[in-house]
């Protein structure tokens, strides 16, 4: 389990993590949704203590990382975002290496030594040195460095970034087996369907705050039923924003005299019709985007940006 | 302390799998130390030797003396030339210096008149025109005091040959010859045999070693300081990796993770020492017994210097600023420190520098090692010292390694 409570990480004046709390279950997949440079990575680098959080509080199964780091990190497996692996050893002798930095030996770190090589299925290159291994496979070898020792929490830091669609694929379903067999994990991405298809709970950060936190059906329920749309063009806003107006069950979320953005059940079907109210206003409508309810519509209805802007 | 090995284990695979940079260690030091090696003339030192010319203008019986004289001087190659391509010569670096003996030489000798000789040096040249001068000044000297002795017989060789013969009448040979036995025979018991007599006993050990046991312990500590420079850097490399962000997220502490790194540097720097130390035993006739000590400290200094390295790579902003602050400390270290160049070869003022900088003073204890028996007691403060530099690198590295070089 890992307990995040009003973590705060900040250098200077700069506030990179602003007082997130959320809690991650053993046995589940707790996703951190963000743009890059939300916070998701400085998050993790605290979690596993390569930073010093500047406020709050962070325990590990129980085990506070500042003032336990040992025990902390010792039930901790990372898996960060960038390949950490040495390019001169093959794979088997970079998971002995990480397997032994955990406290393995002998027979237990041959043991599972194995059983990750199968899992990443990997057993044919183990020989391999890494730097002769494709860019997937070296993917599969970095996660399998952070579950080598068996860790009741991992940590998977964008997994996924520069993965071809078949590893992406095994790394997922790796994902999915770990959590099966009760470890903890927390899983950062800016991949909105991974998040939807892979977590359990997630939490939306962004400029280092949490912004949403639930289930995917609690935060799908916070959008509601409704599909967002966007109008891109040229606008008069008041004239626009009056005709909107008259149209029932509709929420102007935004108007502006570069675009204006609603919220509506249906929109697709209603387009005729808000096509109609804007050409009352005099509106030069250039491009129209409809976004049916997902993580997606809530993120951009809670920070009027995309995702991946 | 399994971590620690396990760490060192894992830097030595990766150094064997990547052997070219183990090789350049090695190999810049030895290509280094063969450059100078040959540039100072091989491992036999020759007697240098100062070609000088000789433009004979007066073609006298006493410059006929002198040149034969001087041909007899065991530093200098003497041949005579034109007054013009003498010049020529020197002037081209071809030659040391260029006596010119005027016409009158032999008269004004004779007769005691004051006469200059020019003496045209080479000024490319610092030691050989010194030992020429001095040379030439001994002969004059002694054509002075024969001219004393003999000028009798030679007045009237002179006489005779100034009435156009061709050469001396046999009458004034005999008298000459008997006048120069005369004189030695009146001389014998002062100069033969000589009272005071220097005799020059060769130091067993020093001079044997020659040129190539100067420079071994030097071109030792290069590639040390060389081997430090690589392993060290490899920080940079992990963390390049990303392995380091890694390894500071595991429960193992980083001064384990950093110990092993300077203990796989250690074995490389034993490793090499185990082979050049005995070959400079086998070919310089190095007493084997002193081997051991000579190990222990060359080991013992070069980890503690590998420890120095690694703390200046984690204090830099950058590799590149890294790289650039130890080649600026590291290349005039070696120079001055008795590894380009023995101290032995060095002016006594550089030397003295030298032997102040930390290289040196390491160097200089190796070769007190290697030179004569030294009580391994006497080597206990220097020990110490080397002892508390290193571990104070160490723990200053291991602070910065944890603190921020890893993650930031």
């Amino acid at each position: 389990m890992i307990e995040v409570e009003g973590l705060r990480k900040t250098y200077g004046d700069l506030v990179a993590v602003d007082g997130i709390t959320f809690r991650a279950e053993p046995g589940r997949i707790f996703g951190l949704l963000g743009p890059n440079g939300a916070g998701k990575t400085t998050t993790i680098g605290c979690i596993c203590g390569l930073l010093q959080p500047s406020a709050g509080r962070i325990r590990v199964m129980g085990h506070d990382v500042v003032l336990e780091p040992r025990a902390a990190r010792a039930r901790m497996g990372l898996v960060p975002q960038e390949l950490a692996l040495y390019e001169e050893l093959s794979a088997e002798e970079n998971l002995r290496y990480w397997g032994a930095a955990y406290g393995l030996s002998g027979d237990a770190l041959r043991r599972r030594v194995g059983a990750v090589l199968e899992v990443a299925a990997l057993l044919d290159r183990a020989r391999t040195p890494v730097r002769k291994l494709s860019g997937g496979l070296k993917r599969r070898l970095n996660f399998a460095c952070g579950i080598v020792h068996a860790p009741q929490v991992v940590l998977l830091d964008e997994a996924t970034v520069g993965v071809d669609p078949q590893s992406r694929v095994r790394l997922l379903d790796m994902v999915r087996a770990l959590a099966k067999e009760g470890t903890c994990v927390l899983y950062t991405t800016h991949y909105m369907e991974e998040a939807q298809s892979l977590c359990d709970a997630i939490g939306i950060v962004d400029h280092g705050k949490l912004i949403a936190l639930g289930s995917l059906d609690e935060l799908r329920a916070m959008v509601g039923e409704r599909d967002l749309v966007r109008f891109g063009g040229a606008f008069d806003h008041e004239a626009t924003a009056a005709a909107l107006a008259r149209i029932e069950g509709l929420e102007l979320l935004e108007s502006a005299p570069g675009g204006v953005r609603i919220a509506m059940r249906e929109a697709s079907r209603r387009l005729p019709e808000l096509f109609a109210a804007l050409a009352a206003a005099r509106a030069e409508v250039r491009e129209t985007t409809v976004i049916q309810p997902s993580l997606e519509s809530l993120f951009i209805k809670l920070t009027g940006r995309e995702l991946r802007d | 302390m399994r971590f620690v090995w396990d760490s060192a284990r894992k830097d030595l695979v990766r150094m064997l799998r990547d052997p070219a940079a183990l090789l350049l260690w090695i190999a810049i030091p030895l290509a280094i130390g063969a450059l100078i090696f040959l540039a100072f003339g091989g491992r036999t030192p020759r007697t240098p030797v100062a070609p000088l010319l000789i433009a004979d203008l007066d073609h006298s019986l006493v410059s006929g003396l002198l040149i034969t004289g001087l041909g007899r001087v065991p530093v200098i190659a003497a041949d005579t030339a034109s007054e013009s391509r003498g010049r020529a010569r020197v002037a081209a670096g071809r030659a040391t210096a260029l006596l010119v003996i005027p016409k009158g030489f032999g008269d004004a000798v004779l007769d005691e008149r004051p006469m200059d000789l020019p003496l045209i040096t080479n000024p490319a040249q610092r030691v050989l025109p010194g030992i020429v001068q001095e040379s030439v000044d001994i002969l004059l000297d002694g054509t002075f005091y024969a001219q004393r002795l003999f000028r009798e017989p030679l007045r009237e060789i002179r006489s005779e040959l100034a009435g156009g013969a061709e050469r001396p009448s046999d009458a004034a040979t005999v008298r000459a010859s008997i006048e120069v036995n005369r004189a030695v025979g009146r001389l014998r018991r002062y100069v033969t045999p000589p009272v005071v007599a220097v005799e020059t006993r060769v130091e067993k050990g020093a001079t044997e070693a020659g040129f190539g046991a100067l420079f071994l312990p030097g071109l030792l500590f290069m590639t040390l300081l060389f081997v430090g420079e690589g392993v060290s850097g490899d920080l940079w490399r992990e963390r390049t990796q990303g392995t380091l962000r890694r390894v500071v997220s595991s429960p193992h502490s980083v001064p384990a993770f950093l110990a092993g790194k300077l203990l796989a540097g250690a074995i490389v720097i034993a490793a090499i020492c185990l082979v050049a130390l005995p070959l400079h035993s086998l070919f310089f006739g190095l007493d084997p017994g002193r081997l051991p000590l000579a190990l222990a400290w060359s080991v013992f200094s070069g980890t503690v210097f590998l420890a120095a390295l690694m703390l200046i790579q984690l204090l830099a902003s950058s590799q590149r600023t890294a790289g650039v602050l130890t080649s600026m400390l590291l290349f005039p270290l070696l120079m001055v420190g008795g590894s380009f160049f023995p101290f032995e070869t060095m002016p006594v003022w550089l030397a003295r520098i030298g032997r102040a900088t930390p290289n040196g003073w390491a160097l200089s204890q190796l070769k007190a090692i290697l030179g004569g028996p030294v009580e391994p007691g006497a080597l206990l403060a220097p020990l110490l010292g080397l002892a508390a530099v290193g571990i104070a690198c160490f723990l200053l590295g291991a602070r910065r390694l944890a603190r921020g070089f890893a993650t930031s």
